[in-house]
């Protein structure tokens, strides 16, 4: 019966639909504005949250998700330090190779990347720029989301004969070599009395950042063996007026585990194991991609559920408004359903006829929300740079609320009209 | 559906016994009707006519189905039609009465073809046969030329015809007529009479409510209401 209806009826109500809608332009569109802007809402705010999620998914993701990274730092400074000269001279801190001996030792440890940084200061023409030499084992460039662009990475025997070769950072060749420069490859560059020869360009194109020593387009990398060779773990550096001696080992350790689902207990491990060795000198920090990740998910799904209340709001403030309207509607429109009646219309067709009439608003509704929506993320992309991804997922489901929205909001309306007397119609003028 | 079967062995397509109706408002009880006696025979150009205050609508409701009589019985050939469900009511409104208004009630954002089609619709006739009819029923009214044009587009007199060709189209048992020509000049109410007479020569029964006692010549039959009571029959 029902099924019947809705072949035979569409053309009747959809005319009789897109009509009320028409004739009462600014009514309609007032009307549909609380479901305009809560879908337009879901819309945007779903293509920026998902756009910020995959940006920070993507640079969390290329930390590499089965690293453990282990990094020292600058101990703060107690009173004490002052009445010691000695010590405000000479700074030792950090990871050490025993540190690393006994860490590489432990269960699920695959292998360890060791960073030195030599804290030198490249000289380019006369002005000293901030650009960190760092020495690297050779499992570096595999291990981090980095790739060679131009040239190699350095070979075995780069390391065992402990060659002054270097590979630098894109940021790095654009600092140093003028826009064009061909040969840069090959050429060599001087560093604090050290000549180092060119091997290969670098490139970080996810931005990672890593604590302490930042991205790898801004470094230059030496063999690890020969970083040793050349300054051992001495760092010399100014602070103000004052210089200063810096002897740590390993700035950063790259600890890839062999199994990523305990890959939570070994970084346990290793955080009880520095905190022992350690005491209570914080000289040393660790970071778990995988364990940012989990929590980037879980505030994302708390903002999500944010979100959708405040859609929620809005939507069914929405279909308040449209009910508002469409009881308006019924009590305007007496005579056509009487008419209607009169003419041998059942009450379910009256409700079916209303009930389209609210759902068809809605989805416009929905259709102008989805439009809007996807016009404020591009605003926001075009002004933010922030980026932002439209699903399929997203939108069907607006499509789909705004759907419900007129299904709800536009029962009663609907029940109302079936009730309607009909004998009012046949001398109403 | 057994209500809606044709029985053609019944003359009285209305017959109305002893039909009450009051309105009860609070304690007061106002009589409209003070028991109707009538019939439609089949074939019959009836007309009711008295002025305001007569109880005419009322009875125009009842005789629609649009409203319960109080006390009495009213047979719409044959069936008793107190005892029905909304739904069946719904579906003999739809299918034995022509619905005819004083202000027509066409839809206005509907086609004529379209306006046409509207009792069919709600007969679940298919689309096919809807188109058909609704041309064959527009030529009859002689506006077989206007089928894509909107109500607003036609004058008062076309749009009463498109209003006859509506009551028509799924072949009712009678016309319902509302003072059909009382929103019409005196030349096209005249032709609209005239095709009126032109469907009772075909065969059609018609029940006609005025006041307009001008009218009375067309009648087969003259029924004449007066403070909720038959007056006279002619």
């Amino acid at each position: 019966m029902w099924s019947e209806l809705i072949m035979m009826l569409p053309r009747d109500i959809l005319t009789l639909a897109i009509h009320n809608l028409l004739m009462h332009k600014f009514r309609s569109f007032l009307t549909s504005l609380g479901v305009i802007f809560g879908v337009g809402s879901v819309i945007a705010m779903l293509a920026i949250s998902e756009g910020a999620k995959r940006a920070a998914l993507a640079q969390i993701e290329a930390m590499g998700i089965d690293k453990i990274i282990v990094f020292s730092q600058r101990p703060p400074l107690d009173g004490q330090s002052d009445g010691n000269s000695d010590a405000s001279v000479i700074e030792r801190y950090g990871i050490t190779e025993v540190d690393v001996q006994h860490v590489m030792k432990m269960d699920n440890v695959d292998r360890i990347t060791g960073l030195f940084n030599t804290r030198k200061k490249v000289l380019k023409g006369l002005s000293r720029t901030d650009i960190k030499l760092v020495g690297a084992d050779r499992y570096f460039m595999e291990d981090t989301p980095c790739d060679i662009i131009d040239g190699r990475w350095f070979s075995p025997s780069d390391f065992k004969n402990k060659l002054n070769v270097c590979v630098i950072g894109t940021n790095v060749k654009r600092q140093l070599f003028k826009i064009g420069s061909q040969d840069v490859v090959g050429s060599n560059i001087r560093i604090e009395g050290d000549v180092y020869k060119i091997v290969g360009i670098m490139e970080n194109s996810y931005g990672t950042q890593y604590p302490e020593i930042g991205t790898q387009s801004n470094m230059i990398v030496i063999p690890l063996a020969t970083a040793r060779a050349h300054y051992n773990d001495y760092a010399f550096f100014r602070e103000g007026n004052t210089h200063k001696i810096i002897r740590v080992v390993y700035d950063m350790l790259i600890v890839k585990v062999v199994d990523l689902m305990h890959i939570d207990n070994t970084a346990k491990r290793i955080s009880n194991f520095f905190e022992k060795a350690h005491g209570s000198t914080r000289d040393w920090g660790i970071v778990v991609p995988f364990e940012l990740l989990k929590q980037r998910e879980q505030t994302q799904n708390i903002f999500t559920i944010v979100m959708a209340s405040i859609a929620g709001i809005s939507l069914v403030v929405g279909g308040i408004g449209i009910m508002n309207i469409m009881l308006a509607s019924v009590y305007e429109r007496r005579k056509e359903i009487g008419t209607r009646r009169a003419l041998g219309a059942q009450k379910s067709d009256i409700i079916l006829q209303f009930l389209l009439e609210t759902v068809f608003l809605t989805t416009c509704g929905g259709v102008m929300g989805i439009l809007t929506g996807v016009g404020i993320a591009k605003i926001i992309t075009m002004y933010s740079g922030m980026p932002t991804v439209y699903s399929v997922w997203s939108i069907l489901a607006s499509l789909i609320i705004s759907c419900l929205v007129g299904i709800i909001f536009g029962t009663y309306p609907a029940y109302k009209a079936a009730q309607q007397n009909p004998i009012k119609v046949l001398r109403s003028e | 559906m057994s209500i809606l079967a044709a029985n053609s062995q019944i003359q009285n397509i209305v017959d109305l016994r002893n039909i009450t109706k009051t309105y009860v408002n609070g304690e007061l009880k106002v009589p409209v009707l003070k028991g109707i006696n009538a019939a439609v025979e089949r074939g019959k150009f009836v007309g009711f006519i008295g002025t305001s205050g007569s109880g005419k609508s009322t009875l125009l409701n009842i005789l629609g189905l649009l409203d319960n009589p109080t006390g009495g019985q009213y047979l719409l050939e044959g069936i008793p039609v107190e005892s029905l469900s909304d739904y069946e009511l719904a579906e003999i409104r739809n299918k034995k009465i022509g619905f005819i208004f004083q202000s027509f009630n066409l839809f206005p954002y509907l086609t004529v073809e379209q306006n046409i089609e509207v009792p069919m619709l709600y007969a679940r006739v298919p689309r096919k046969i809807r188109q058909a009819r609704a041309l064959e029923l527009a030529k009859r009214v002689k506006l077989g030329h206007r089928l894509g044009h909107k109500p607003t587009q036609l004058s008062g007199g076309e749009c009463q015809r498109i209003a006859i060709a509506r009551a028509l189209s799924n072949n009712p048992a009678f016309i319902l007529a509302d003072e059909p020509t009382g929103n019409l000049d005196e030349k096209t109410s005249d032709e609209i009479m005239e095709l009126f007479h032109e469907l009772h020569r075909s065969g059609v029964t018609i029940v006609m409510v005025t006041h307009n006692p001008a009218l009375a010549p067309h009648y087969d039959k003259i029924i004449r209401l007066r403070d909720g009571r038959i007056e006279s029959v002619e």
